[in-house]
């Protein structure tokens, strides 16, 4: 009951690989595809670890999504610009920071409701994705160099799988070892208390915010170096998904706290759903009840062990 | 144990979607909720079952990194064959690769010819958007105001848009004097809203509503029914979706669509990967399949 209670997220986690793998021996226990799910999981955990930072606070960031799709975007318009590789990755990422930070300054300074001023704001970043695509897939001058961050493997690990692993690591040692990732904590405990015992609230929020639109600026770029193209609303999948995750993960780990590792196990869940019930030939309509179910089980297991019932 | 029993409740869910030995098809689009593409995917799931083939249909709702993934699995689950539809094979490039080079024949219907395709069904989306113009700008006698309704991001439709910037230079005296961006899903209540929209601030000025699809085209009827029912304005889309067709018998504002057989391209597909299946090469890799105008006149109906 113990090892329920603790670990019951990570156990739901472990069942649902056994039981599609007892399912499909061949396809999805088989070695390749294990090592595909963590391919195919890294982005949507890039962009959930991202939202894991300000979940922390208590806040949401309904503008990842847009984040993600500006991206894909702007990279792929400076590509068709004729922009070298390394610059076009530092305008993205810089403006996706100033994105995350001018969301975490509307929150943190004015109080505008994180969910209502990422949700206006990430519109406004949509507004400017169309208008800078008109509307259109965007897929010339894509240099293979780029793609190259975004697909293929190194010493047999997929890429976007060894940028998942680096990502987790830096944003788990922030968040778990350093001052700040205490602060962050302190703030989205108690905010109030935190502002009167001296820390700097709102400066916190702000990169919290920014890092956040980091890490989906970054995951817009993965997307479109995996996918060779870049669509306007090519991150819209991520954020209900994202924060899923996050959730999922709350309930690993730590109690009811949002944290690095417990997303990963979210964003692993969701992904091996989807991979299993696909390999499974479970139709569409199917894969979302199950997929619901699955989620809800998941928690449920791990309620159930809390409440020693 | 609360989990093994969740566990194996939902091993013998999974266990009573598998156990078919007939070929497995998987059918792959980020678009089902498009009743064009609903369409073709209920005709090629009826084939399928003719034919003895056991096809699964995956809808993505137009996340193309989730088609990416989704197409991975199914290439690992060693199906027969790939299907996509509505999609343009190039924005998954890598994947259509990947499955070609396991030996998986991948077959689209209304995409476009790419590597690793080894057929494509499809109108000439260029020829529905020029025969949807030259139609709209014939009955306006060469001169008048349009709105457009557009969809850049799905390649075909995009084709049609160029059509229309073609045939705009041949007809100089129409102006495009408003266009919008359609939102997908939804798109007959976002063209409804954006048509209300207009009807509030330019009504008088607008002559025709150019539609890159039927469904925006039946947004704007519904809101020029109920705004301005007794406005001039015709409409007209490309598809030949039964709600338009219906729309044109019975004299509403929506005057023509330019109609895409649907099934027989679901059907020349179906054909197509009988033949592959066989071991055998499809003569061309493209096919396009016939697209005819629909209007009163061709209904046999007269209209005041």
């Amino acid at each position: 009951m113990i090892l329920l209670r603790r670990y019951g997220t990570l156990l739901a986690l472990a069942l649902i690989v056994l039981v599609f793998t007892i399912a499909s021996p061949q396809a999805f226990g088989s070695t390749p595809n294990l090592i595909n799910i963590t391919q195919q999981m890294a982005l949507l955990a890039i962009v959930a670890i991202g939202a894991t930072l300000v979940m922390v606070l208590g806040e949401f960031d309904l503008s990842v999504s847009a984040v993600v799709s500006w991206a894909g975007i702007a990279a792929a318009a400076l590509f068709a610009a004729g922009v070298a590789v390394p610059v076009v990755m530092i305008v993205v990422l810089v403006s996706a920071v100033a994105m995350g930070a001018i969301s975490g300054f509307l929150v943190a300074r004015f109080k505008v409701p994180s969910f209502i001023a990422t949700l206006a704001f990430g519109t406004v970043i949509g507004g400017l994705t169309f208008w800078v695509s008109n509307g259109a897939t965007m897929f010339s001058g894509i240099p293979a160099g780029f793609r190259d961050l975004g697909r293929g493997t190194l010493m047999g690990v997929p890429v976007p799988t060894l940028w998942l692993i680096g990502t987790a690591i830096v944003f788990w040692l922030l968040l778990d070892q350093t001052e700040f990732g205490r602060r962050l904590y302190a703030i989205g405990g108690n905010r109030e208390a935190a502002r009167l015992v001296g820390l700097p609230v709102r400066r916190d929020m702000v990169v919290a915010f920014a890092l956040c639109a980091a890490l989906a600026g970054l995951a817009g770029l993965l997307l479109t170096a995996r996918l060779g193209s870049a669509h306007p609303t090519g991150g819209g999948g991520y954020l209900l998904q994202a924060y899923a995750a996050v959730f999922l993960g709350m309930t690993a780990f730590r109690e009811g706290e949002p944290s690095v590792p417990g997303t990963l196990v979210g964003a692993a869940i969701i992904a091996v759903v989807s991979n299993g019930l696909t390999i499974l030939g479970v139709p569409s309509f199917l894969q979302d009840l199950l997929t619901g179910a699955i989620i809800l089980a998941a928690v449920l297991v791990r309620n159930f062990g809390r409440d020693g019932d | 144990m609360r989990a093994g029993i969740l566990g194996l409740a939902f091993a013998g869910l999974m266990a009573s979607t598998v156990g078919s030995f007939a070929a497995d098809v998987a059918v792959l689009t980020p678009y089902q909720s498009s009743v064009a593409t609903n369409q073709m995917i209920n005709v090629f799931q009826d084939k399928a079952k003719a034919a003895g083939w056991n096809a699964t249909v995956v809808d993505t709702r137009g996340d193309m990194g989730q088609l990416a993934s989704r197409i991975e699995d199914v290439v690992a689950a060693k199906v027969a064959a790939i299907v996509l539809v509505s999609v343009d094979p190039t924005q998954i490039q890598d994947q259509v690769s990947a499955a070609a080079a396991a030996g998986i024949p991948v077959i689209t219907i209304d995409g476009a010819k790419a590597p690793g395709v080894a057929l494509n069904v499809t109108s000439d989306n260029f020829e529905l958007g020029t025969k949807l113009s030259d139609f709209l700008f014939g009955k306006l006698g060469g001169k008048g105001n349009i709105v457009k309704f557009f969809y850049s991001a799905h390649p075909g439709v995009h084709q049609r848009e160029l059509a229309l910037d073609a045939a705009l230079k041949k007809y100089p005296d129409i102006k495009v004097i408003a266009d919008h961006y359609v939102v997908v899903p939804g798109p007959i209540d976002d063209a409804r809203k954006t048509t209300e929209n207009w009807l509030k601030s330019q009504g008088d000025q607008i002559d025709a509503v150019w539609a890159a699809w039927d469904e925006p085209a039946i947004g704007a009827q519904l809101a020029i029914e109920a705004d301005k029912p007794d406005s001039k304005i015709i409409i007209a889309g490309i598809d030949g979706n039964p709600q338009a067709v219906e729309l044109i018998k019975a004299c509403s504002h929506i005057k023509g669509t330019v109609s895409q057989d649907f099934d027989a391209m679901a059907g020349l597909a179906a054909e197509g990967l009988t033949q592959i299946l066989a071991g055998k090469t499809p003569e061309k890799v493209e096919v396009f399949a016939p697209a005819k105008l629909i209007t009163p006149e061709t209904l046999g109906v007269t209209c005041p």
